[in-house]
């Protein structure tokens, strides 16, 4: 409750997504080590690195989607707009409503794609029709899909093809206006002509959300993304907008990754 | 990299199969092959086997030639040994023929002590093989025949009639000679009803016997008191019949008018009289074994069956019409009553048939080429004979094992003799040889319905909030324990539980009922309670606890509430559930008392509740176990959308896992209830095994599967009672198969709607 949208606006644009200092263990397992970093709002931040470098851990931390994880802790802070995320005042449900996450395997509920964008609405109460309709077009359209499915917006979700239930994915994580929209790689099952569209998307999404984007593909962050982080074996490497990361990496072991000499 | 020119070129033969794999492949397919057709015939096989057993109780009785003989003069009184060999006549004179109907052979015998008298009046009871004697001056005696079988030593066992006298009683009033005589025998008590003289003028006496016993010997028939009781009687008298049981008098008038008199230790009473045929005159008017129930024709032919019950509200058993049968027609009625059974011979001219009595059935129907003018069933029945005026006598051999059974008495209601009405009501086995089967599975199949549905009352509601929680709150430590435990549960055997039920619960529950009604009503109310404080609390402490161990603030709430509920029953009961004893006016608090008093309906110790709270332990984890499972398979990426769309878990749980889950949650359901259909040593421990049908959660029931168990060691092999039993497992089998197939679609449906992708 106290994460109400009114404090964020406070924040410094620059400043809106602040990793502290952040350290998370699976167990005994230490995930994630001594992370600090920024994001900025209105910005695509892209998070690249080998399997298991602790890209989604520290993605899924963001909405703390990790607390469904069996014997999960962490040490240090992650901040949205000023307020702690593990403030013991913050009620979880509020955070996701305020972050919204895409995954890396689209999945559609068992219902209609009129009834999948709405979800987040039913689920906090809201059932006028009107402002239903409403949203499920707007959704529809920030996420470039109403003009394929506007004549059977009451059909199963399943009848889509899989680019297109991945951007109902992102029509459903969008309809209740989130600040934050995480996505752990959300191209991974799709063919190159659907990841497309989803990066044309993203682009157009950034202007009205805060986008923190984990992907595999060297390309699709340098097509996409502001800024990009490299982390390696659960270290921040290094953290600097996209093109720097890309063409000049300080680091020898960014530039040994994305020339491919590793994955 | 090039393969280096030296290298050899690869043998073919490495790319083959090894012979061993091969055959190992071919036996293991032989072997599957095997095994899976081996438990398809197992399957067909039980199904012949219940089958055969089953089959024979719906087949008509089979009827065929198996004899005749001539005897050469009228067989006014036809009787005849009990395997159906040697027939006798008998027609007044003082002589008894026996005729062999294998080999013609005829034989006389005399009866002892009746040269010279005229004999006027004789009737033959085939219970106990004794032709009845009135004589011209007025006495009334009777001698019995019997056969002995002798065993030579060539293998032949001819047969050896013998005859023999009883004591003679004279009539004390009328005039004239016997003109008609029954003589009715139990074995101790026995009674003579007598007719002298004819037309308005006679007189009907009924005579009481007894045997005074001595002190050395089998003691002396002698007579205990003789009444006159013409005075009682409308009209002329037409028909005398004496019931087996010794005590039983029922006189047809000519008016049309049955009059009913009981003779018993204090002397001759007449005790109702009927009009059966609307006051036409009775064609004829006999006994069914067991001596309670009478046959009677009309004039037109038309029969019915008139019984002894006590009519609701009336406090002496009368006789009543009970059953109309199938109407005979035209010509002189034929009547044989079976010895061992309720069945009947009867017939009209040439028409015979063969009915029984309890379900109004007629088993078999044919025409004979005589035209009969007796007919007797012998003692096995086995073979019927007719016989004709002129003497000829017609043996036919009789099949007919399971005359008891039909649609009829297995499915509907059937006004069994002593029965007030029609009902449905299970009773295979009585204390007498007489006793009449009732074998309506109406009661049986209620009570698998009632039994289950207690049972699935009490255990869905838990096994499935159970199975939520476990699945979408409970943290995975605590799971860890709690579903092991669970299948641990599912594997106690149920005859431990229902030895736990029927002597250590019962009579625990017998005792707080209203504790228990507390617990009900406390429990749900408390958790509901438990979770709005917890709303309540701020979210720095809810959040404390989160991740699913808010149980363990709930836990000592429940156990509080459940203490103070449990102690707060015995309190209840002294307010409300008062009974007022009706005869002294005291009052006293008790739930057994009360229950009665205000319902009306019975209170058992092994009731419903019983049996609803022990079968939870059968057919809980059951459920449980099944319905966990697949709401713990919805898919994690599923849960985790709803999740991060900000969905509470109750939210999760209502709109994702249980669309997506419900065609496992169906499964589950079906299995617990097949659980409980089948369930049998609860049923038999716990429910008191009365087959009642009323929904009453105080009175136990009797299920099928029970009434299996109880009953298969004891009835005969082959018999109607053994069949009825295999009769109620396919019943069983059917039920299950029916509500499993209905399942099986709904759950198909189910699945179709929530299914991914």
């Amino acid at each position: 409750m106290s994460l109400s949208s009114s404090n964020t606006i406070a924040s410094d644009a620059s400043d809106f997504i602040r990793v502290d200092d952040f350290s998370f263990y699976y167990g005994a397992k230490q995930a994630i080590f001594n992370v600090d970093m920024a994001i900025p709002a209105n910005q695509v931040t892209a998070l690249i690195g080998p399997s298991g470098c602790g890209k989604s851990t520290l993605l899924r931390n963001l909405n703390r989607m990790n607390d469904l994880v069996e014997g999960v802790h962490h040490e240090g802070d992650i901040r949205i707009g000023g307020t702690s995320l593990y403030d013991p005042s913050v009620e979880v449900i509020s955070l996701r409503k305020r972050v919204g996450m895409v995954f890396q395997k689209y999945n559609p509920f068992a219902k209609s794609i009129y009834e999948n964008v709405i979800f987040s609405l039913r689920v906090a109460g809201r059932s006028k029709k009107s402002e239903l309709d409403e949203t499920v077009e707007r959704s529809l359209r920030a996420s470039a899909l109403w003009d394929e499915v506007k004549d059977r917006l009451h059909d199963s979700a399943f009848g889509l093809s899989g680019g297109q239930q991945q951007r109902l994915c992102i029509a459903r994580a969008i309809a209740n206006q989130p600040e934050i929209l995480l996505m752990d790689e959300p191209c991974a099952a799709l063919d190159p002509v659907a990841t497309l569209r989803i990066e044309e998307l993203i682009l157009k999404l950034k202007e009205q959300f805060t986008i923190v984007i984990v992907t595999h593909n060297m390309e699709q962050a340098t097509r996409c993304s502001d800024r990009t982080a490299f982390l390696y074996m659960g270290k921040l490497v290094e953290y600097d907008r996209t093109m720097q990361i890309f063409e000049n990496p300080s680091k020898p072991e960014t530039e040994a990754y994305i020339s491919g000499r590793f994955s | 990299m090039k393969t280096p020119e030296s290298s050899p070129i690869p043998d073919p033969k490495r790319f083959e199969v090894s012979r061993a794999t091969l055959w190992f492949d071919r036996f293991m397919g032989w072997a599957i092959c095997f095994g899976g057709i081996g438990v398809i015939l197992a399957v067909f096989g039980i199904f012949y086997f219940i089958g055969k057993e089953v089959v024979p109780l719906f087949r008509s009785a089979d009827v065929a030639p198996a004899g005749e003989v001539a005897q050469g003069a009228n067989p006014a009184v036809l009787g005849v040994d009990e395997w159906g060999e040697m027939p006798f006549f008998y027609d007044g004179a003082d002589k008894v023929v026996f005729v062999e109907v294998k080999s013609g052979q005829r034989r006389e015998l005399v009866v002892p002590g009746l040269a010279g008298l005229e004999v006027t009046a004789f009737a033959y009871d085939t219970v106990h093989r004794r032709v009845a004697i009135g004589l011209a001056d007025g006495r009334v005696g009777s001698f019995l025949v019997s056969y002995e079988r002798n065993y030579t030593e060539d293998g032949n066992a001819p047969l050896e009639p013998s005859l023999v006298a009883e004591p003679w009683f004279q009539l004390e009033n009328g005039e004239g000679p016997v003109t008609a005589i029954s003589y009715g025998d139990s074995g101790g008590a026995r009674v003579i009803a007598a007719k002298r003289g004819s037309g308005e003028a006679d007189t009907v006496s009924i005579l009481r016997l007894g045997m005074k016993k001595g002190l050395i010997g089998a003691g002396k028939l002698s007579l205990l008191g003789q009444t006159e009781i013409s005075a009682d009687l409308p009209a002329e008298t037409t028909m005398l019949r004496s019931s087996q049981n010794g005590a039983m008098v029922l006189i047809a008038c000519a008016n049309g008018e049955v009059v009913y008199f009981m003779a018993d230790a204090g002397g001759v009473s007449k005790r109702q009289s009927f009009r059966p045929f609307d006051g036409k005159p009775l064609r004829q008017m006999n006994f069914l074994f067991g001596g309670v129930s009478v046959v009677m024709t009309g004039a037109d032919g038309s029969q019915e069956q008139w019984s002894l019950f006590r009519p609701e509200g009336e406090g002496e058993r009368l006789f009543g019409e009970t059953k109309k049968f199938d109407s005979l027609g035209e010509g002189a009625v034929l009547f044989a009553a079976s010895q061992r059974n309720r069945t009947f011979l009867t017939g009209a001219g040439r028409e015979l048939s063969i009915r029984h009595s309890t379900s109004g059935a007629v088993r078999w129907k044919g025409q004979a080429d005589i035209v009969p003018v007796t007919a007797l069933l012998d003692a096995k029945g086995a073979h019927f004979l007719i016989a004709a005026a002129n003497g000829e006598v017609r043996r036919y051999s009789v099949h007919d094992h399971h005359p008891e059974a039909g649609w009829k008495a297995f499915f509907g209601k059937v006004w069994y003799e002593g029965g007030s009405k029609p009902v449905y009501q299970w009773q295979s086995t009585g204390g007498t040889d007489d006793f009449e089967p009732k074998l309506s599975l109406i009661p049986l199949i209620f009570g698998s319905l009632k039994g289950t549905a207690y049972a699935l009352i009490f255990s869905i509601p838990v096994a499935l909030l159970a199975a939520v929680f476990s699945a979408a709150y409970l943290s995975p430590d605590v799971k860890r324990v709690v579903k092991p435990t669970m299948e641990i549960m599912s594997s106690l055997p149920s005859v431990v539980l229902g030895f736990l039920a029927g002597l250590w619960l019962a009579p625990i529950l017998e005792m707080r009922v209203p504790s228990v009604l507390m617990l009900v009503i406390t429990l749900p109310l408390t958790a509901l309670l438990a979770g709005y404080l917890w709303c309540r609390l701020p979210i720095g402490i809810r959040n404390r606890f989160s991740g699913g161990s808010e149980w363990l603030l709930v836990l000592p709430m429940l156990v509080l509430a459940g203490y103070a509920a449990w102690n707060f029953g015995p309190v209840l009961e002294s307010w409300i559930f008062i009974y007022k004893d009706p005869a002294t006016g005291k009052e006293v608090a008790d739930f057994r008392l009360w229950w009665p008093q205000a319902t009306g309906t019975s209170y058992e110790q092994r009731n419903s509740l019983v049996l609803g709270f022990m079968m939870g332990f059968a057919v809980i984890p059951v459920i449980f176990t099944i319905a966990e499972d697949a709401l713990s398979n919805v898919p994690k990426n599923l849960t985790a959308a709803a999740s991060a769309l900000g969905a509470n878990r109750w939210q999760v749980v209502w709109t994702v896992m249980l669309p997506v889950a419900s065609s496992g949650i169906f499964s589950a359901l079906m299995i617990g209830f097949g659980r409980a259909v089948g369930e049998t040593m609860i049923m038999v421990m716990a429910t008191g095994n009365t087959p009642l049908t009323e929904w009453n959660i105080f009175s136990g029931m009797r299920t099928l599967s029970a009434n299996i168990a109880v009953e298969l060691p004891e009835a005969p092999v082959g018999s109607t009672h053994y069949r009825t039993l295999f009769l109620g497992a396919v019943v069983l089998f059917a039920m299950t198969f029916v509500m499993n197939t209905i399942a099986e679609v709904l759950r198909q449906r189910l699945r179709e709607r929530n299914k991914l992708v």
